[in-house]
């Protein structure tokens, strides 16, 4: 089989997921004891207002009918209004999408390369003293939860120091810079723990790779260290760890949930709740389903990067 | 320069030059960086941070000592076969086993423990620390100190409850999977795959959403939620048993499914699936506490570490740590947990790095 039909096959297993996911979203709310309507208005609701909250949510209509419209509409990014303020979702997700996108990317520009160079550096020094405290300094990150870590920043780098503000406010007139500092601590969590659990996958990766034997014959014919790194270990060490970013970048999705509410940051995440709590059903779906696709994408991302960059398959005998 | 300084500095020296001596090279590596990387800390911190290193370093011998005299004590009240196996412990593992054994106390006895109701106003609120109150008062007025150990009971149990039930799910399922094989085995798989690419947090939100946050719900959905993980594993490991001869023999013999799930492959797959639950307790357990935080998991007034970091945040901005000890209590947990399963994986497969 060639790159090429891999790959098609694998784009198309994941479009198949995400319609079933969507469906799944979808159909979970139909689960709902009674429907929508009724939970909106609570128990005390007459037939009538009842009837005609439904039609002015076209609940009338049966379910395929009306998943097949939310998912046009949702392909397009029409999610619908929302039941609290009857604005529309697109408008309210917007702006917060983009600013959690905004905190995913800032944490992950820093964390993948010292990730990565930690990680190998790790790896070659393995078993020695500095070893086994990464990795005790590693576990205990990737232990903790998400607010502890933010919490903790917030103590030591904003309420005793004074150095960054603990509350990731940003409006739109702000600079580039400015947006940077308000949203360091914020970023600082992720990258702590998806540093942490990037690391421990990169090193059990490179390990893996160095115990093979070509490894060893470069070594016994004398090649230094650094040279069997970079010309032998290296080619075929970028599969696992393209896997190993994708699914921390993945991971950072479902992590910035909690770490935007430690820092009261208007992101995706932080709406998600309060539209839980507050039971608001177009929101949590289309929230659910951004949040489901993107991690979609990047574990596929991660798939098709490791398929193009296994040298066995771009090179067939 | 003062006594503790000069005092600091021989102690670090002087034991990296023993170390030298008798050839111990780690313990010199150690001991000398942590030399130099002090003189950059003392001149940067000052004398406070010498303190914060030398604290860090009593507890750190403090731990070392309690794990070791623990694995003394289980290897002399266990029996011979436990006791040879708790000899290739390392001390993360004995002191691992030390954190869970203390919360299991704490969890157990509870109302004995706490001074305190979990649910009773003793002072006003935020009140601070005195001889009544170890760590003082929450939001409400509430004893912290008690509230945390009876927290050990709420979260903890009710993440060992979710665990439970993925656990059941996903084995049962995964060892049927194995021994059908065919088409459930087929579909089975294609919808592990779908829930499986849901963000385990989205997805809880997502039900919960909808079916509100009761109790008995939050730890069935809990349990779904994860159940496919066990699956993973079981239907791989059970896949490997199940084509042994003996599972062959029992076949021939007219031996029916349960048969062979009960006698055959569960006490064949065990360990890693004992490895397995560890590990998925973590998750669960930091699940839960997220979940907790939110507002969404484990409702008031029922002590809960989880919220109790959410409703006492405000005093941060005020410099104080007691919000963030529920949330060290959550990390020590599963941190302890993590280094059983690590010796207990070590031990299994053998592996050797």
């Amino acid at each position: 089989m060639d790159v090429a039909r891999i790959v098609l096959m694998r784009l198309g297993l994941g479009l198949v997921t995400l319609l079933v996911i969507s469906a799944l979203i979808f159909g979970a709310v139909e689960l709902l004891p009674g429907d929508i309507a009724q939970s909106v208005l609570g128990q005390g609701a007459t037939e009538e207002t009842l009837a005609a909250l439904r039609t002015e949510l076209g609940l009338d209509r049966p379910a395929p009918v009306r998943y097949l419209s939310w998912l046009a509409g949702a392909v397009v990014g029409d999610f619908g209004v929302s039941l609290l303020n009857q604005s529309p979702v697109a408008e309210v997700i917007g702006t917060r999408f983009a600013n959690t996108l905004f905190l995913a990317t800032y944490a992950a520009i820093i964390a993948v390369p010292v990730a990565i160079l930690l990680g190998v550096i790790v790896a070659l020094f393995r078993n020695t003293i500095f070893d086994r405290v990464a990795n005790i300094a590693t576990l205990t990150s990737i232990s903790s939860p998400e607010f502890f870590l933010g919490y903790i920043l917030i103590l030591y780098f904003s309420v005793k120091t004074g150095w960054f503000p603990s509350i990731a406010k940003v409006s739109d007139g702000m600079s580039f810079f400015e947006l940077l500092e308000r949203t360091f601590l914020p970023a600082l969590t992720m990258v702590l723990v998806v540093v942490a659990h990037m690391m421990r996958m990169t090193r059990a990766a490179i390990i893996n790779l160095l115990a093979s034997p070509y490894i060893e014959m470069a070594r016994l014919k004398g090649a230094p260290g650094w040279k069997v790194i970079t010309l032998h270990a290296l080619p075929n060490a970028w599969a696992p760890i393209i896997n190993v970013v994708a699914l921390n970048l993945a991971y950072l999705v479902t992590g910035v949930v909690l770490v935007e509410v430690v820092f009261v940051y208007p992101g995706i995440g932080q709406l998600l709740v309060d539209a839980v709590t507050k039971r608001d059903f177009p929101v949590v779906q289309a929230c659910c389903l951004i949040f489901a696709a993107t991690f979609i994408l990047l574990n596929l991302a991660a798939d098709i990067g490791s398929i193009l960059t296994n040298p066995r398959l771009r090179h067939p005998k | 320069m003062n006594y503790f300084v000069i005092i600091y500095y021989a102690l670090l020296i002087g034991g990296s030059c023993l170390a030298a001596h008798y050839k111990k090279r780690e313990i010199f590596l150690l001991l000398f960086s942590l030399t130099l990387a002090s003189f950059v800390m003392g001149i940067v911190g000052r004398e406070s941070a010498l303190w914060a290193v030398s604290i860090g370093a009593g507890l750190l011998a403090l731990a070392a000592g309690i794990a070791y005299s623990f694995r003394e004590f289980l290897i002399i009240i266990s029996g011979p076969l436990t006791a040879r196996a708790l000899r290739t412990a390392p001390l993360t593992a004995a002191f691992g086993m030390f954190v869970i054994f203390t919360y299991a106390v704490l969890g157990i006895f509870a109302p004995i423990i706490a001074p305190y109701g979990e649910a009773e106003v003793i002072s006003q609120s935020f009140a601070p620390a005195d001889e009544n109150m170890l760590l003082g008062a929450d939001q409400l007025g509430r004893d912290m100190f008690s509230r945390l150990v009876y927290g050990a009971r709420n979260t903890v149990g009710l993440a060992l409850m979710a665990t439970a039930i993925a656990f059941v799910i996903g084995a049962l399922l995964g060892m049927i999977a194995a021994v059908k094989q065919g088409w459930f085995d087929q579909i089975m798989g294609r919808l592990i795959d779908v829930v499986m690419s849901i963000p385990s947090l989205i997805f809880a939100l997502l039900l919960l959403s909808i079916f509100g946050t009761n109790m008995i719900i939050l730890v069935i959905i809990i349990g779904i939620i994860y159940s496919p993980r066990v699956y993973r594993l079981t239907r791989a490991v059970a896949g490997n048993v199940v084509v042994m001869d003996y599972i062959e023999a029992a076949k021939l013999r007219g031996e029916g499914m349960w048969y062979l799930i009960r006698k055959e492959i569960l006490p064949n797959s065990t360990s890693p699936l004992i490895a397995e639950f560890g590990l998925e307790f973590c998750f669960v357990f930091l699940l839960v506490a997220g979940l907790s935080f939110l507002g969404l998991g484990i409702q008031p007034p029922t002590a809960d570490w989880g919220s109790m970091v959410r409703e006492n945040a405000t005093l941060i901005s005020f410099g104080e740590i007691t919000p963030l000890i529920p949330a060290a209590a959550i990390a020590m947990l599963t941190v302890a947990v993590n280094m059983v399963v690590d010796w207990m994986l070590h031990r299994t497969s053998g592996l050797k790095e």
